[in-house]
């Protein structure tokens, strides 16, 4: 006796923000990588707006006296000269030191983090921990933290954060002794001494509590941005395991479609090849025509599976490869040359090479279904040209495909792009038009940024011109 | 002694068609109604062929492929050819495989097409392959 379960719980397709809590989600080292690079830059930018702070305390002494200001400070310079050094070390670690355990992106985005707390408190102390907007600045660093690192691990910046600033106001403050409101700014007013400490005291519980509410909202909202962006990444596979289940249907129905017809047709060649002895004119003939309509349907199935298989690449891009034009029209006249040999059509080609960036086998469906067309839309004993040229005033390059069959109506001409479209005078000149050909065409241009232009006269002839921006030189490599 | 061939296809029609095409040229055909019964004959040497036609399609979506890594594994150097109504639409299942080595022929079976085919894959392979296992 076999028993199996089914379930069809939605449960973990869910989003769970105490399970992402849990699982404590980072961000991937390409990220990290990504922002200590920004951090660098921005560091830089630090580094030269202190260069410039000191420059202006060196020569502006009278301006400094008017705002009260103290001469002589060089922690600008010293401060500089730190996140300089340290900079350097950090691009060190990234580029020229072999990644392991202690040279991460985490390690050096903690060591970016401590260091710079220890340059802001020796910041905030000069310029006024409680007179200035100085201190404000440990937000930027514990909201970064949240950002990058674990609810744990922002915690801990956290908690630095606040020794650092209760530090330096303890050590301002002289045990609440009496100093200056900022050691930068002269002391101008001498403060009552209770009132200092009532200032300090007040400064550390509202600043570090403000700390501690933006931590927990930033760590939590980063929590919450992480668990979705982990939903979404899961969504993205499912949708990419329900695009490969989707395709292995459709070659399922496909083969199941096109299985009894190949076995006919497989039937009739074994009589064609002699196989079954002799056999009439007649029945040749009727073999012939029964093959000509299997060969029409297999061709319908096969083209609704490229169809399928096209729209689906839309989604998820293949990899782009530089191509010869005149490679891709050699292998489509290499094979459609039987078919136009059969009704006597005349396949003239001279092609001028170029490279472009595109799918090679799109630019093949391309390019086939509009040879394909050209001839089965033509006269017996006809001919088919095929020209390929670059332009070089705008840098275009272009393959055009002429016949001199039946042409199309100006009023269905804005429609032979549109799938399952066949106008009536094509149907009558071949009954097996599936009408998919030109919406392959359609998509595939579409995927490699390809025009298509098309003129037609009636009875006298069709021209497609395929267009190429942005070609490369001969033999590719644009660079 | 003629050359053998192995012809695995779950369509009675198509390994009639095959056998008859390749019987008349002179090839001995052993037919197979599934990969299974292929590999499983494998273990006996006298019915190693030279060559393999394989469907991709019978039994499962992908029996085909994985007899033909099998194969390939297990004697690189025979050679062997897909022969399925998908033609080279199924060439995407095909994942870090040498194009060189896997050759797809299209059904329906042309008989000139076929022939042609293996007589130049035997004609790499001349000689009696011998199991790397």
């Amino acid at each position: 006796m076999a028993e199996i379960d089914f379930s069809w719980s939605d449960r973990n397709h869910q989003f769970d923000i105490a399970a992402a809590r849990e699982k404590g989600h980072k961000l991937s080292n390409e990220i990290l990588v990504e922002n200590i690079r920004w951090f660098i830059i921005f560091r830089w930018t630090v580094v030269a707006g202190l260069i410039l702070l000191q420059v202006f305390f060196l020569t502006a002494s009278e301006t400094l006296a008017w705002l009260g200001v103290k001469e002589n400070q060089t922690w600008p310079l010293a401060v500089s000269i730190i996140l300089s050094g340290t900079n350097f070390a950090y691009i060190y670690a990234l580029d020229f030191v072999k990644p392991s355990r202690y040279n991460s992106p985490s390690a050096n985005l903690w060591a970016q983090i401590i260091v710079d707390l220890i340059c802001l408190s020796i910041v905030v102390h000069y310029v006024g921990s409680t007179a200035t907007p100085a201190p404000f600045f440990y937000i930027l660093h514990i909201a970064l933290a949240c950002i990058f690192f674990s609810a744990i691990e922002s915690l801990i910046v956290l908690i630095i954060v606040v020794v650092m600033y209760t530090i330096v106001l303890v050590s301002e403050s002289g045990m609440f002794i009496y100093v200056y409101q900022s050691i930068m700014v002269g002391a101008q007013v001498v403060p009552d001494e209770s009132l200092n400490k009532g200032r300090v005291l007040l400064w550390m519980v509202s600043l570090n509590s403000l700390f501690l509410i933006v931590w927990y909202v930033v760590s939590r909202l980063s929590i919450v941005v992480r668990a979705h962006e982990q939903h979404l990444k899961e969504a993205m596979e499912q949708v990419k395991q329900a695009q490969y289940n989707k395709d292995q249907y459709g070659m399922l129905v496909t083969h199941q479609l096109k299985a009894p017809l190949d076995a006919i047709r497989s039937k009739i060649n074994l009589i064609n090849g002699g196989y079954c002895g002799e056999v009439s004119s007649d029945i040749r003939e009727v073999l012939a025509r029964i093959d000509k309509r299997g060969a029409g349907m297999s061709r319908l199935i096969l083209d609704m599976l490229r169809l399928e298989r096209l729209k689906a690449s839309v989604h998820t891009p293949e990899t782009m490869e530089q191509i010869s034009v005149a490679a891709v029209i050699a292998r489509a006249i290499d094979k459609l040359e039987p078919v136009a040999n059969a009704r006597n059509i005349k396949l003239d080609h001279a092609t001028q090479d170029f490279w472009v960036v595109g799918i090679p086998e799109q630019l093949e469906i391309i390019l086939e279904n509009i040879i394909s067309n050209a001839l089965t839309y033509s006269y017996d004993n006809a001919s088919v040209e095929i020209l390929s040229a670059v332009n070089f005033q705008d840098a275009t390059g272009n393959i055009t495909v002429t016949d001199q069959g039946i042409g199309i109506e100006e009023k269905d001409l804005p429609n032979i792009f549109n799938e399952y479209f066949y106008s009536p005078r094509a149907v009558v000149h071949n009954k097996s038009s599936s009408g998919i050909g030109l919406s392959l065409v359609k998509i595939a241009a579409r995927n490699n940024n390809i025009k298509i232009r098309v003129s037609s006269t009636p009875n006298l002839g069709t021209t497609f011109t395929i267009v190429f921006h942005n070609i490369l030189p001969p033999g590719g490599n644009a660079d | 002694m003629p050359q053998k061939i192995a012809h695995i296809d779950d369509d009675p029609d198509i390994r009639d068609t095959v056998r008859r095409i390749l019987t008349m040229n002179g090839y001995e055909v052993d037919s197979y109604h599934t990969s299974a019964d292929f590999i499983n004959a494998l273990n006996n040497p006298e019915s190693i062929p030279d060559l393999a036609i394989l469907d991709v399609m019978v039994e499962s979506m992908d029996a085909g492929l994985k007899t033909y890594v099998e194969l390939h594994e297990q004697f690189p150097g025979m050679q062997a050819v897909f022969m399925t109504s998908l033609g080279d639409m199924i060439l995407p299942y095909f994942v870090d495989k040498s194009q060189e080595w896997v050759c797809i022929i299209e059904k329906p079976v042309e008989p000139a097409v076929l022939l042609s085919i293996i007589r130049d894959r035997l004609d790499r392979n001349p000689s009696k392959l011998n199991s790397s296992a």
